[in-house]
């Protein structure tokens, strides 16, 4: 895994784009929801983190044609507007970017614990009820089968008349040593 | 709260596993038989050979973790315990994600833990189609080898979760076939993180199966160790050469290994890669090709009813209606809900308001056998998958999404979200028939897989396979391949039991050739 941080650029367009995409209660976890995403791209093929990064600056610049302003200083309305263009873009290259930059977003957005919480969803408690549960319950049935993982139960033989009898590997064998002799 | 599960399967790291701190120079080292992958295919192969007296050393490129590691916190996981955290994808149109574990016990420590024989009609198939000295009769001891050691079981009915539970109620009502799914467990406490590394340690994945049996009968593991290629004298393998992983992912030290035997164990994705990278080629020219992928597809539907299904088992069931018709099963599965999420094209206030939802959401899905397939490219070294779904495939999709659908509908779904760039919601029966009405377009499609397979493929032809039945590679001596590289056509089921058996297979014929070896 890759330690990545954001470029400046790459930074300020993303937290820009958080009231887009990300429910309105997760406006004030901007940074947080940013940090969560460069972790995620830091354990991507390289190839990703380049292209959102260059992709990421020319959606920055390209809002300036059309609102006199980068895309990271775009709020409201005409932020909300200026994604939607890009999600319904005339290139595909528009279209994966925002739709990838969704993904992204939205993966980090509910990772969130308040986010998580707000689902119904507490994984680690579960966990833990279920972990006790089972070893008291079926404490010893886990044992033994720890205990089986390693006693000794040697593969037998290929039965006789299987087809595991007919030992395919020397064919191979014996063409590399009938044309091992022919050179000789 | 920790140490309440951890009572088993933890412990100090054992003395013969070895990870980048353990490796502090350049190193070679010696052996009767070096694997490269540590999963479905490298860990019984590691298991069934040290027991029998090789010396085996086992190369992964991913870490060495134990149940202890194996959190709630679903990102960290998927960013340690996936390859390139879960962002790998088959070009084509439309692309397909597809998932590969990385660490020690390969995609089985991610797996849903699915175990299932190879249908019958499989084996007949590469029997009568592809040469193979194959039948269910001899896989029978194979199987049941590999279903004792990881202890395929059926689920306890109490950790049913209510996902599941409408999934059967559904497929009651249509009539259709549902079984209850065999998994690798022992008494599995439905945590339902069997994608994020199962925390309880109930699932028998090869961390917690054949890699410590390999381990107790003298297997050496080296994590953190990328393989670059294999090594040979003239035809014959010798070797591998590789790397230690650093942390931050940059290459350290250098590895060699000196072997006997080399078994290329690193999936249908990466094997083709290290034998390309070796400057192996298949006079078949299959080598890479033939790639199939089983590819899913997933609907989300919404009851009125709590679901929770975060609190159950994953999969614990399988409808099987139309599994010779190419739709090999559908299967409720839940996801955390930063990975749903991630899956909606809703954003802002209407992904916030979806996902108010999300308890009362049932995610399900599909796996289609494909009748088309692609190709894995090496690519300055790199592997890169291709592969454009058929119309065929795709139009066998849509029928089983609006199957599916109607399923969810007959539990008592309100509404179904489909899987298609600007579909509207499914809301009742009649829509989901009508789904057929319309065809999708392929650029459309969200389609993901877990199972890849076919790129080394096995066959009695030389001119039609890469290897021979057992997975010794055409006129390489020495070099074999243990993985779903192997497979000459999709399988239907999920493949990790097909994977554990041909190993164990493969692994008899060798210890019976052991002089041929070990000399």
């Amino acid at each position: 895994m890759t330690a990545y941080e954001f470029s400046s650029t790459s930074r300020a367009v993303l937290r820009s784009l958080v009231p887009v995409i990300c429910p309105p209660a997760a406006h004030g976890l901007a940074d947080v929801i940013v940090d969560h995403m460069a972790l995620t791209l830091g354990a991507s093929p390289a190839f990703l983190r380049t292209g959102i990064g260059a992709g990421l600056a020319a959606y920055d610049l390209g809002a300036v044609a059309r609102y006199g302003r980068r895309a990271r200083a775009l709020t409201g309305a005409k932020a909300e507007a200026y994604f939607a263009a890009w999600e319904h873009g005339i290139t595909p290259v528009q279209q994966q970017l925002a739709k990838g930059i969704n993904q992204l977003m939205s993966l980090s957005c509910y990772e969130q614990p308040l986010m998580m919480e707000a689902c119904g969803y507490r994984p680690a408690g579960w966990i833990d009820e279920v972990s006790r549960k089972r070893l008291a319950v079926y404490g010893d049935e886990a044992r033994a089968q720890a205990a089986a993982i390693i006693t000794p139960d040697p593969l037998p033989p290929p039965p006789s008349g299987s087809d595991a009898v007919r030992r395919p590997s020397q064919s191979t064998a014996e063409t590399l040593e009938n044309k091992s002799h022919g050179r000789r | 709260m920790v140490a309440a599960r951890s009572a088993l399967h933890e412990g100090t790291k054992p003395a013969n596993v070895f990870t980048r701190a353990d490796i502090h120079g350049d190193t070679v080292l010696d052996c009767d038989v070096v694997i490269v992958g540590s999963g479905a295919g490298g860990a019984p192969m590691a298991a069934e050979l040290a027991e029998a007296g090789f010396d085996v050393i086992v190369l992964e490129e991913g870490r060495y973790y134990q149940t202890r590691d194996f959190t709630a916190d679903t990102s960290a996981m998927v960013r340690q315990l996936y390859r390139d955290g879960g962002a790998t994808m088959a070009l084509g149109n439309p692309p397909i994600m597809f998932q590969e574990g990385r660490a020690v016990g390969g995609s089985t420590v991610i797996n849903g833990g699915m175990s299932w024989r190879t249908p019958d009609s499989i084996l007949d198939g590469w029997r009568e189609r592809d040469g193979l000295d194959i039948s269910p009769a001899s896989m029978e001891p194979y199987f049941e080898r590999v279903e004792r050691r990881i202890h395929v079981a059926p689920m306890d009915e109490s950790a049913i979760g209510v996902d599941n539970q409408l999934l059967k109620k559904g497929a009651d009502a249509k009539g259709w076939n549902i079984i209850g799914n065999l998994r690798n467990q022992v008494h599995c406490a439905g945590s339902n993180r069997c994608a994020f590394g199962c925390p309880t340690g109930a699932k028998q994945s090869a961390l917690v199966s054949y890699i410590p049996r390999a381990l107790h009968f003298g297997a050496r593991v080296y994590a953190d160790v990328g393989v670059e290629r294999i090594t040979r004298n003239g035809k014959r393998a010798t070797g591998v050469m590789g790397h230690v992983k650093n942390a931050d992912g940059s290459r350290g030290f250098h590895i060699a290994v000196r072997s006997k035997l080399v078994v290329a164990a690193c999936g249908a994705i990466h094997t083709p890669a290290l034998l390309a990278r070796s400057g192996i080629r298949s006079r078949s020219g299959l080598l890479g090709g033939n790639l199939s992928l089983h590819p899913n597809a997933k609907v989300v539907a919404i009851f009125d009813e709590r679901v929770t299904g975060w609190q159950g088992a994953h999969q614990a069931f399988q409808v099987r209606e139309f599994a010779e018709q190419g739709l090999g099963c559908f299967a409720a599965i839940n996801m955390p809900p930063s990975i749903l999420a991630m899956s909606f094209p809703h954003r802002g206030a209407q992904l916030g308001q979806l996902m108010q939802h999300y308890d009362h959401m049932v995610l399900a899905g599909l796996l289609c056998e494909d009748t088309t397939t692609g190709r894995v490219r090496t690519i300055n070294g790199h592997p890169q998958a291709f592969y454009q779904l058929s119309p065929h495939d795709a139009a066998n999709m849509l029928r089983g999404l609006s199957l599916l659908s109607e399923l969810l509908f007959a539990a008592g779904a309100r509404r179904i979200l489909l899987p298609f760039h600007n579909a509207p919601e499914l809301q009742s029966p009649d829509d989901a028939r009508r789904l057929l009405d319309n065809p999708v377009k392929p650029s459309n499609w969200e389609v993901v897989t877990v199972h890849m397979m076919g790129t080394a493929k096995m066959g009695a032809d030389r001119a039609g396979s890469v290897t021979d039945d057992t997975g010794f590679v055409h006129d390489v001596d020495r070099l074999l391949v243990a993985d779903a590289s192997l497979f000459p056509t999709p399988v239907r089921v999920n493949p990790m039991e097909t994977i554990m058996a041909l190993s164990t297979r493969a692994a008899g014929r060798v210890i019976e050739n052991r002089r041929r070896y070990i000399a």
